[in-house]
């Protein structure tokens, strides 16, 4: 009996389930949708959100980029490329800097990478083309005019050499060393 | 002379019905999308004109354009006709569906339905077994994968259903005494064969649900698994075929269920032809309902049902329709 | 040979290896700053600290620093040891600044490596940090001193390895500072070497400054085609562009180092950015042409050419800087097809003598670099070696230092980074000096020695008329006498036709005498080994193809890879010659300005781009790996943004596979096949099929066949030539030929100069750093002159130098009336 009585249980606890969520889905049919009818209505994303990659510039307004290759290297869809070189004062910089946003998969890494708080992530997602080549992104492109994320870190401020700050300069150095004398 | 206004008749008649069924599934498409979407807290389609109402235009524009692709290797003649199989049976069953009661213009009756044949319960058992051949052929014919199991699925579980389905009827023939399906409506004169035969009702409904393809028995097509199944490689109007088909079956499936169970065109106040749309839509809108709520079951659980649960009950349920019948009777 | 045990495996080394080698032997690599295997161990970085667990002394000891003894238990993990470098690198890195992703030698660098796998990551420490003004030091090495770790590594190359003393430690205690007393170029043409000792960036390689990172670079194993020696390098290549040469460890031919002109001279392959551009596309008569289409055109002119006037009327031409492959193809192709078969020398003296030398090696007297190394007693017959075979120098000075006599019997003004005694004299004295050093070494009339050398000994003379020059020669000979590893360096620019096999009977002498005596030959380029291997029983020379260009029964001529145009010493005759031609059909990867000449010119690949083999001056032959693809490098700007299937710029294809093409008809990627390369000289047996690519082979015979066959050099002291004689001479920077179209090496080019001896400026009346004119047959040359004590009179010394039309003196040997030189 306790058998039979378990089974017809479990059936009426099928059905019961059955009709439960029939019930659940005829509730939602009386609800107010949920959707948010993008194009119109448009959500203030997180300021984290990653999208649309920058390149930010530092205080001083120069580009913080010193082409380091480190985004490069680190970037798992091989997506960015660049080619560093040397500006008059000895300032490492990226002469061209170039995002196919084609591959790009915004993982975030090149923007945890950055040494120099450059590259960033913005939460600006609507930027599709309608070829694909207008999608790869040249420095010119990707440079904004301002710090980003954090507006007030300066790479060279702490980078010990001599590019915008003299030798000893920076916060927490000696004065240069002196080779000729021996006075302690 | 006659039988010239017979003719006609009957061409205006299968125009009628076949604008009637396109339509409704045209009308079919955006209603499922619409219901689906607020059975799952969402808007549906709503950008095609206002309240997304011409999305059925959009998707027929769309197919109609769309490229004809087809897969290297296939069977060509076969890949070619296999849509027209699948979007064919429903319209021939349609032929047989009683919508109303007859028209009286002055003294003529006209039947409103295409052909009141006696055996037009047969005639519905034996064209629905013809759909298998779609999804069979279709799926064999693409030469993919993904189709060819998908198409062997499909023909599994239709031959498995098509006996439920079939048994399933079995009683309403013998409360109606005929095949006849304008028989069948007048015999539901006094109260609908749903109120005593809900048994049958309940597997023809779960069986025409396996029949039309539709979850929580898609298996043949499922989208996860099988990327569309027996349909996978078909594109632009030929995929629009079977799109049809399905979309029909649905709407002629919900006219049956009225014809065999709801007492057809029959009810109190309004229009014969208004009852009659009413409780063809019925079946339809559960349809959609049951898609937004259950999963698809699994194969083993889809075979245990049909074969050891429905066409046991079927047999149990025509042997106690009979006794009682003879009960009544004598 | 002691045996001792480290981290539980046991391992047993020669007496005096240190236990930091014994461990690198077992594959375990003890973290090292300072300690370098060629520059030895100071213990200067305490990095390499190991625990001793038992043996003579216990506790943590420095594992540079201590000889592997019998019954040494040595860890490398214990506890103590590990928190002893961790603790080092912290303190290491207390004044290391935060410049990193500013530092290019971020991504190989050893400071880096072992700073992260020590684990250190926060400064703890609160004091300020120690900074450095950086200095300037020449366009290939960038200085920042603030990232020096004072392991000493640079300055004991620089003033103890290389022998130059303008780099080095300055300061006390914490203040070391390494640099050259004021801004200013590094004399040592081996700074570049600076880069790859360095453990961290204090010196970093300007030429690719910022432009890569190491994780970046395709690299693979190439081999240096600046000189004859053949020096074993890695080559890297980031956007179709070769960026950064480094020094490949070949304990037989480079050790741990190349020279400056080798690292630095790589931008050839580049060949763009505003120099001389690298012709990339086939061309006929100096417009575009596709591949299929020059092909068409060279093969069908070819066959008419030979159907006209029959094929011999068709020559070819290689040079020293063809691989192996391409010469092989290149005989190959006119055996096949019945044209003359190819000569590779311009110059017939130069092919003679290549020819002796390559002939008189075999392996008791083949010296290799590493074994100059260790001679006792080096006579420079000659040679310049620093200028000639720069890394040569570097192997004398090293033999030098462990207390090697070096003696220079040659008329230039030699100057290398150690002590050396020069004997200037004119070319044709010199067999006999260095005859006479070797005869007076020998005792007696040579009892002891088979009859050949006792033969050979007794025609050498032995006394000098010069009596000063006689006493010299004679302490010479007594410290010879007492050498055990005498080493004869012998070149082939300047000197006469028979001191090659004199040097080599000479080497042979001593080899007999019971030393442990070797030759080691400076050939002309990179590949005069094969040259020389593959034109052995053909005497001609671009000389005889010329007059028979000149006669009319030459009418086609194939150049591959040859810049006739700077190596012809008479421009105006070559341009008639050339004129006359029907067809000429150039190969090449260099702008030689041949390339608008050619009725067909087919862009050939570099030994970057084409896996390629070649043989160095004592028969070792070596395969540079390709590096990368080719084409236009995308450099100074983004790439365009279009889609393509090909590669811009990569119409090249390795010279072998054109000549293929040349001999079939036929494009595609077919060529020479190993077996083909083996069958063209017995010599290349060596090269086994199995083995191909060869690495290190060396293909000079177990014994040469002749032995004492140099011509006699007595008969006293030549008679003074009448006029001066014009020697043509390299230089390490300007006069080479793929040097010459690599604008990395353009700083380092110095002015050329027309050398002479003062006593015969004083008699013509000129003065040193005089702008003079010299009246060649071909015409005038205008040049500074140069005055100096240093060298052998009765010469005068032209470079054959890039900036310099010397390509005036009609014909190789020249005499000049002093007459011709005069004051401008």
């Amino acid at each position: 009996m306790n058998e039979n009585e378990s089974r017809l249980g479990r059936i009426m606890d099928g059905i019961g389930g059955i009709v439960d969520s029939y019930a659940v889905t005829l509730k939602h049919l009386f609800r107010k949708p949920i959707t948010e009818q993008y194009p119109e209505q448009k959500k203030v994303l997180p300021e984290r959100t990653r999208a649309r990659i920058v390149l930010t510039r530092d205080p001083e307004g120069e580009e913080r980029c010193v082409s380091c290759y480190l985004c490069e290297a680190v970037c798992p869809t091989d997506c960015i490329s660049m080619e560093g070189a040397e500006r008059g004062d000895g300032r490492r910089y990226a002469l061209w800097f170039r995002i196919n946003f084609a591959r790009c998969i915004f993982c975030g890494l090149c923007e945890e990478a950055c040494p120099t708080l450059a590259i960033q992530l913005t939460p600006d997602f609507e930027f599709s083309k309608y070829h694909v080549l207008d999608l790869v992104y040249e420095k010119e492109d990707l440079l904004i005019e301002g710090c980003g994320k954090n507006s007030e870190y300066n790479y060279y401020e702490h980078a010990g050499v001599a590019v915008g700050f003299d030798k000893g300069e920076h916060p927490g150095e000696a004065k240069p060393v002196d080779v000729k004398s021996n006075m302690p | 002379m006659w039988w010239i206004v017979g003719f006609v008749v009957l061409l205006i008649k299968v125009a009628v019905v076949l604008g009637v069924l396109f339509g409704f599934a045209a009308g079919m498409v955006l209603v499922e999308r619409k219901l689906l979407g607020r059975l799952q807290i969402r808007y549906g389609p709503n950008r095609v004109g206002p309240f997304g109402l011409l999305q059925p235009v959009a998707d027929g524009l769309k197919l109609l354009l769309k490229e004809d692709i087809v897969p290297k290797g296939a069977d060509r003649i076969i890949f070619f006709f296999a849509p027209a199989v699948v979007a064919l049976v429903p319209l021939l069953i349609a032929a047989v569906v009683p919508f109303s009661s007859d028209l009286k213009i002055g003294e003529t009756r006209i039947p409103v339905l295409i052909a009141d044949l006696n055996v037009g319960l047969l005639f519905f058992l034996a064209v629905a077994s013809l759909s298998v051949y779609g999804v069979a052929l279709g799926g064999w014919a693409s030469n993919s994968k993904y189709s060819m199991l998908g198409s062997v699925r499909g023909a599994a579980q239709l031959i498995s259903y098509e006996l439920s389905l079939g048994l399933s009827l079995v009683p309403v023939v013998m409360l109606a005494g005929s095949f006849s399906l304008v028989d069948i409506v007048n015999a539901q004169a006094e109260y609908p064969f749903i109120l005593v035969q809900p048994v049958s009702f309940l597997i023809f409904f779960i069986s025409s649900m396996a029949e039309s393809n539709r979850l929580p028995f898609d298996l043949p097509e499922a989208e996860n698994e099988l990327i569309g199944g027996f349909h996978t490689e078909y594109s632009g109007m030929r995929f629009a075929l079977y799109f049809l088909g399905e979309y029909i079956s649905m709407v002629v499936l919900g006219a049956l269920v009225a014809v065999f169970f709801l007492g057809g065109w029959r009810g109190p106040v309004l229009p014969p032809l208004a009852w009659f749309l009413i409780k063809t839509m019925i079946t339809p809108v559960f349809f959609i309902w049951t898609r937004a709520t259950l999963p698809r079951v699994r194969y083993d659980q889809l075979m245990q049902l049909g074969w050891k649960i429905l066409l046991p009950l079927c047999l149990v349920n025509i042997i106690a329709t009979g006794g009682i019948a003879l009960l009544v009777r004598s | 040979m002691p045996r001792l045990v480290i981290d539980d495996r046991e391992i047993e080394v020669p007496e005096g290896t240190k236990v930091i080698d014994a461990a690198g032997r077992l594959g375990i690599m003890i973290p090292r700053f300072c300690y370098h295997e060629a520059l030895g161990a100071v213990g200067a970085c305490r990095m390499c600290a190991v625990k001793f667990l038992q043996g003579p002394f216990k506790g943590v000891q420095m594992s540079c620093m201590v000889d592997a003894k019998d019954g040494m238990v040595v860890s490398t993990t214990d506890a103590e040891a590990v928190a002893f470098r961790k603790w080092v690198i912290e303190w290491l890195m207390k004044n290391h600044p935060h410049d990193c992703p500013v530092c290019d030698e971020g991504g190989h660098c050893l400071l880096q490596d072992e700073t992260v796998s020590s684990d250190h990551s926060r400064r703890r420490f609160l004091g300020s940090k120690r900074t450095y003004r950086d200095q300037y030091l020449g366009p290939y090495v960038q200085h920042e001193m603030n990232r020096c770790i004072h392991c000493y590594r640079c300055s004991r190359f620089y003033r103890e390895y290389a022998g130059y003393r303008d780099l080095g430690a300055m300061q006390i205690a914490d203040k070391v500072y390494f640099g050259r007393f004021r801004d200013g170029r590094l004399e040592s043409p081996f700074s570049g070497n600076l880069v790859d000792l360095c453990p961290t960036g204090v010196y970093t390689d300007k030429t690719s400054r910022f432009k890569v990172r190491r994780w970046d670079l395709e690299r693979a194993p190439s081999v240096c085609i600046g000189c004859s020696l053949g020096c074993n390098t890695v080559a890297g290549a980031q956007f179709r562009a070769v960026l950064r040469i480094e020094a490949r460890t070949n304990p037989d031919v480079n050790g741990h180092f190349i020279c400056d002109a080798g690292r630095f001279g790589y931008s050839y392959t580049n060949g763009g950015a505003g120099f001389r551009q690298r012709p990339r596309e086939p061309m006929a008569a100096g417009a575009g042409i596709g591949r299929e289409g020059a092909l068409e055109r060279a093969f069908g002119a070819l066959e008419e050419v030979a159907r006209k006037y029959g094929p011999e009327s068709v020559a070819a031409l290689g040079s020293d800087r063809n691989s192996v492959e391409t010469q092989c193809a290149l005989k190959k192709m006119c055996a096949a097809k019945g044209y003359l078969p190819p000569v590779f020398f311009l110059d017939p003296a130069a092919r003679r003598k290549t020819c002796e030398a390559v002939a008189r090696l075999d392996e008791r007297i083949a010296f290799s670099r590493s074994e100059l190394e260790s001679a006792d007693f080096v006579i420079i017959a000659g040679a310049d070696p620093l200028n000639e075979a720069a890394m040569s120098a570097l192997a004398l000075r090293q033999a030098f230092r462990k207390g090697g006599r070096i003696v220079v019997i040659d008329p230039r003004p030699v100057s290398m980074p150690f002590d050396f005694e020069h004997i200037p004299v004119v070319p044709e004295a010199i067999p006999r000096i260095f005859g006479m050093i070797v005869a007076n070494s020998i005792p007696g009339e040579g009892g002891g020695l088979d009859a050949n050398a006792g033969k050979f000994l007794r025609k050498l003379d032995r006394r000098s008329e010069d009596a000063t020059l006689q006493s010299r020669i004679e302490d010479l000979a007594a410290g010879l006498a007492a050498a055990k590893r005498p080493a004869i360096v012998c070149g082939t620019g300047i000197v006469d036709e028979t001191t090659p096999a004199f040097a080599a009977d000479c080497a042979l002498l001593l080899y007999r005498a019971g030393k442990r005596a070797g030759v080691f030959y400076v050939l002309p380029g990179a590949n005069s080994y094969s040259s020389a291997v593959l034109s052995e029983n053909d005497g001609r020379t671009f000389a005889d193809i010329l007059e028979a260009m000149e006669g009319g029964s030459v009418r086609a001529l194939v150049v591959v890879e040859n810049d006739l145009f700077r190596n012809f010493p008479d421009t105006r005759r070559l341009e008639e010659a050339l004129a006359r031609l029907e067809l000429l059909i150039v190969i090449d990867y260099l702008p030689t300005g041949l390339e608008n000449r050619a009725s067909v010119f087919f862009p050939s690949s570099t030994a970057f781009e084409t896996g390629s083999t070649f043989i160095n001056q004592e028969g070792r032959a070596q395969f540079a790996h390709p590096v990368h693809a080719g084409g236009v490098p995308i450099l100074g700007g983004s790439p365009e943004h279009v889609f393509r299937p090909d590669v811009p710029g990569g119409g090249q294809k390795p010279a072998w596979s054109i000549l293929h093409g040349l001999e079939t008809g036929l494009s595609g990627s077919g060529g020479i096949s190993a077996e083909e390369i083996i069958a063209s000289h017995p010599a290349f047996g060596a090269i086994a099929p199995l083995r191909y690519p060869v690495d290190g082979v060396r293909v000079i015979p177990v014994q040469s066949k002749e032995e004492f066959t140099s011509q006699s050099v007595s008969g006293g002291e030549p008679a003074p030539p009448r006029g001066l004689r014009l020697l043509l001479v390299d230089w390490m920077f300007g006069t080479g030929e793929i040097s010459a179209y690599s604008d990395t090496l353009l700083e380092s080019i110095p002015e050329p100069v027309l050398t002479m001896h003062s006593a015969d400026a004083e008699r013509a009346g000129l003065l040193d750093g005089q702008e003079v004119a010299l009246r060649l047959e071909g015409g005038t040359v205008e040049v500074r002159l140069r005055v100096t004590e240093k060298m052998a009179e009765g010469v005068i010394l032209l470079p054959r130098h890039q900036n310099l039309r010397w390509q005036k003196i009609r014909g190789f040997p020249a005499l000049i009336d002093p007459e011709r030189i005069a004051a401008l």
